[in-house]
């Protein structure tokens, strides 16, 4: 069975740029979340594996959502798409669980390399 | 209020491109002010001249205004303005280590290089994603202390519309925060939609 990914951008054409960026070749589900509220009732039916998430957005930012995710115990893979480039930020959202932050624009070789990196896409 | 002259499509990329830009200059700022600095969305908004003095009202609220305008030119031309808060602009200086309360001057000098940097990264970072090449007119202190309703005097405003990006910048730790308005006239928004197509198409 596919993975199923999730991507959680307000913007329709930040979701685009990232799923156009996405490893051709792989096998996955895509889903698609405006805000941190939505993309938490979609984590919540519980098949998500991995999460592409943003960080400001409205009515629930990229960072209250990594906390309420590991408040109610990290059960997928989270990776940081932001314009948020303060190394403040990128620290924090690692030590929020996070396993990489890429920034936008999105390169889509540097986006194959951190999956490939954390063995989640070929 | 109106965003007519945009498609959903144009006024979303324009909000994420805005969003890149405006990352860039938070970043900026933090390393200025070694403080963490608070993003919030971007707000595009097509206004009447004389709905602008109200929106600036909403964003900044009640409280006596300073603010620094820099114009930009080449393919796209208008005009950045930072607008800070009275007491915001006190604080500034504490911000950046002065130990005492500055002169007028010096206080002056922190707003134009902090307006500079904020600009200047906002703005170039929209321009290079729709690669437009922009140059930018020395910043300036455009009124302190006044009224946040007369500081732009919209009755010279030739143009019947003016887009208005709003971009917010605050610290976590501290009261301080600033809010950046790029103003564009009704010909130059149709050039910037033309040249928001162009980057679209080639997505």
């Amino acid at each position: 069975m596919a993975s199923t990914v999730l991507v959680v951008d307000d913007s329709a054409m930040a979701r685009k740029m990232l799923i156009r960026s996405l490893p051709a070749t792989w096998d996955v589900e895509v889903r698609q979340a405006t805000n941190g509220l939505e993309a938490l009732a979609a984590y919540r039916q519980g098949d998500v594996d991995l999460m592409f998430l943003d960080l400001t957005m409205p009515e629930m930012d990229g960072f209250q959502v990594l906390e309420t995710l590991r408040a109610e115990g990290l059960n997928c893979l989270v990776v940081v798409v932001s314009a948020d480039i303060q190394p403040e930020a990128q620290e924090r959202v690692k030590r929020l669980g996070a396993i990489a932050f890429v920034k936008k624009p999105v390169d889509p070789e540097k986006l194959g390399g951190v999956l490939r990196e954390y063995g989640v896409a070929l | 209020m109106t965003t007519a002259l945009f498609s959903e499509d144009q006024r979303d990329a324009l909000q994420e491109l805005t969003n890149i830009g405006m990352g860039q200059a938070g970043a900026s700022v933090a390393a200025v002010l070694g403080e963490f600095v608070q993003l919030s969305v971007p707000r595009i908004l097509v206004l009447k001249p004389s709905l602008i003095p109200p929106a600036l009202e909403r964003i900044v609220g009640p409280e006596k205004v300073t603010a620094v305008r820099q114009g930009f030119h080449g393919d796209l031309r208008g005009e950045a303005v930072v607008v800070y808060g009275v007491a915001h602009c006190r604080e500034l200086a504490d911000l950046m280590g002065y130990d005492e309360v500055p002169d007028e001057a010096t206080e002056h000098e922190l707003l134009l290089d902090v307006s500079n940097v904020l600009i200047g990264a906002c703005l170039g970072g929209l321009a290079e994603q729709i690669s437009a090449e922009m140059g930018f007119s020395a910043p300036s202190l455009m009124a302190t202390e006044v009224e946040v309703g007369s500081l732009l005097d919209v009755s010279r405003m030739d143009s019947p519309c003016a887009l208005f990006v709003e971009v917010n910048f605050s610290l976590e730790k501290r009261s301080f925060a600033c809010h950046l308005i790029m103003l564009l006239p009704e010909d130059q928004i149709l050039v910037l939609r033309d040249a928001i197509d162009r980057f679209l198409a080639s997505l």
